[in-house]
């Protein structure tokens, strides 16, 4: 699967080996139970019935995996009560944390898993503003986020480097990534990605999240997350913006994960970097991810 | 809109308690009736807003299939509830033979108390009003999974 180009990630990523193995393998069937629809007893007892069996992540109590190969089949998909979503996507709502009633921007949201979760995690109070530039992928947003019940939610197509002004009390940039940790789900992924097109990339990203900052009320909070191992759109992108925002240490008990990295060939991130959090597929068996949490400063010397 | 007559309709028809709909507004673009959470419409330009509860193209109004698997299990009449093999058909998209004790109309459908989505009732019948683009969705459930 382009083995070499992850080969740059053999001194960063701890037990390599198994790391490659996992990479290799098909993902869990993953889903996220809604709670705008249904409750975590409602839905166990309808899998039960139907015979489905099913096992509850240790760290979040509304993901499942499932022994099903079509979850996008079942009768409960439809009517809105799960979402197939990949375990480790589920993580960077649940680190941004959003109340009911709150002003809350996805600015990368397509295909809308983690702008419905938003709407859930605030009870379809506040807004959420599921933004995304591409007009083909504003379709499948709109019918994922109304299959789910989202009522406050509002769907934009900017470029999210001038989204216009507003002020949000939180912020997710699910940036567009070189995706090498989707691997296990799209193999080819991996053939695609190189060191040009992650410098590439990065620019694009930083424009994204500071653009989010620049929305976002001073003592807000903005997540930044990709699912990529490449150093250049994760800590290369944040060590970016610390003129705006200070990141936060966060920890997810049940997940594992490894700290930011403070440089990567011969470039000094700071040692700040390692309050994100690197999530390899290994070591939670799920795809891979890098999330960091910031905060905006109070004093804006922009 | 004004949300008195809104909420009027879901508790005329389904006896849907005012208090379900706490907190949320309505405005009406063309024939369809939005919910939003917010009084205001926010200052973007919006692709959608909220979500289509309320078709005004038919007469009577008739409910979204997402709006019921919102605030369908709330109502205490016109609700149909059906056994497995009967929910797996409705689902299906198949028009049901039964009889039930509800009012000509549109009809919340319900299994194991968990909404499927709106049906038509007409004494002898029931007919799935559940939206076509659900084959579509099935595929767009793959690219969903992030």
């Amino acid at each position: 699967m382009g083995n070499e180009h992850l080969e740059r990630y053999r001194d960063i990523i701890p037990d390599f080996d198994a790391f490659l193995d996992f990479m290799c393998r098909p993902l869990p069937v993953t889903v996220r139970i809604n709670t705008l629809k249904t409750s975590v007893p409602e839905l166990l007892s309808r899998l039960d019935r139907l015979g489905i069996g099913y096992e509850r992540m240790q760290w979040y109590p509304l993901g499942l995996r499932l022994d099903t190969e079509k979850p996008g089949r079942l009768m409960e998909f439809h009517m809105g009560l799960i979402h197939v979503q990949e375990e480790i996507s589920m993580l960077p709502p649940v680190v941004l944390d959003p109340q009911p009633g709150e002003r809350v921007l996805d600015l990368c949201a397509a295909p809308g898993g983690k702008a419905a979760q938003i709407s859930m995690q605030m009870s379809n109070r506040g807004i959420v503003v599921a933004n995304d530039s591409s007009s083909a992928r504003i379709v499948p947003l709109r019918a994922n986020l109304e299959r789910l019940g989202a009522v406050n939610a509002v769907v934009t197509s900017y470029d999210g480097r001038r989204f216009p002004q507003y002020t949000f009390e939180r912020a997710l940039v699910d940036a567009p990534c070189s995706s090498e940790g989707t691997a296990r789900r799209y193999p080819g992924v991996i053939a695609k990605c190189s060191v040009k097109r992650s410098i590439d990339l990065q620019s694009l990203q930083v424009s994204l999240l500071r653009r989010a900052l620049q929305l976002t009320e001073p003592g807000g909070v903005v997540v930044y997350s990709t699912c990529t191992f490449a150093p250049e759109e994760n800590e290369g992108v944040v060590s970016r913006v610390l003129d705006l925002a200070d990141l936060e240490s966060f920890t997810i008990p049940g997940l594992r994960s490894s700290p930011g990295l403070t440089s990567w060939n011969g470039i000094d991130y700071g040692e700040e970097l390692v309050k994100c959090r690197r999530y390899y597929p290994h070591e939670n068996n799920t795809g891979g991810f890098f999330v960091a949490k910031l905060r905006r400063r109070l004093s804006a010397d922009e | 809109m004004n949300k008195e007559t809104v909420v009027s309709m879901w508790k005329e028809r389904f006896s849907i308690p005012e208090e379900v709909f706490d907190g949320y507004s309505f405005f009406r673009r063309g024939r369809m009736i939005w919910a939003f959470s917010l009084p205001e419409i926010p200052p973007f330009r919006c692709e959608s807003i909220g979500m289509r509860v309320i078709s005004m193209r038919e007469s009577p109004w008739k409910p979204t299939t997402y709006a019921l698997q919102l605030w369908g299990r709330y109502a205490r009449k016109n609700v149909i509830d059906l056994d497995d093999e009967m929910a797996r058909r409705f689902f299906a998209g198949e028009s049901l033979v039964m009889r039930a004790p509800v009012e000509r109309g549109y009809v919340v459908v319900t299994h194991m108390g968990s909404v499927i989505g709106c049906g038509l009732y007409t004494p002898g019948r029931l007919i799935s009003q559940l939206p076509r683009e659900r084959r579509i969705l099935e595929v767009e459930c793959l690219q969903a999974s992030e």
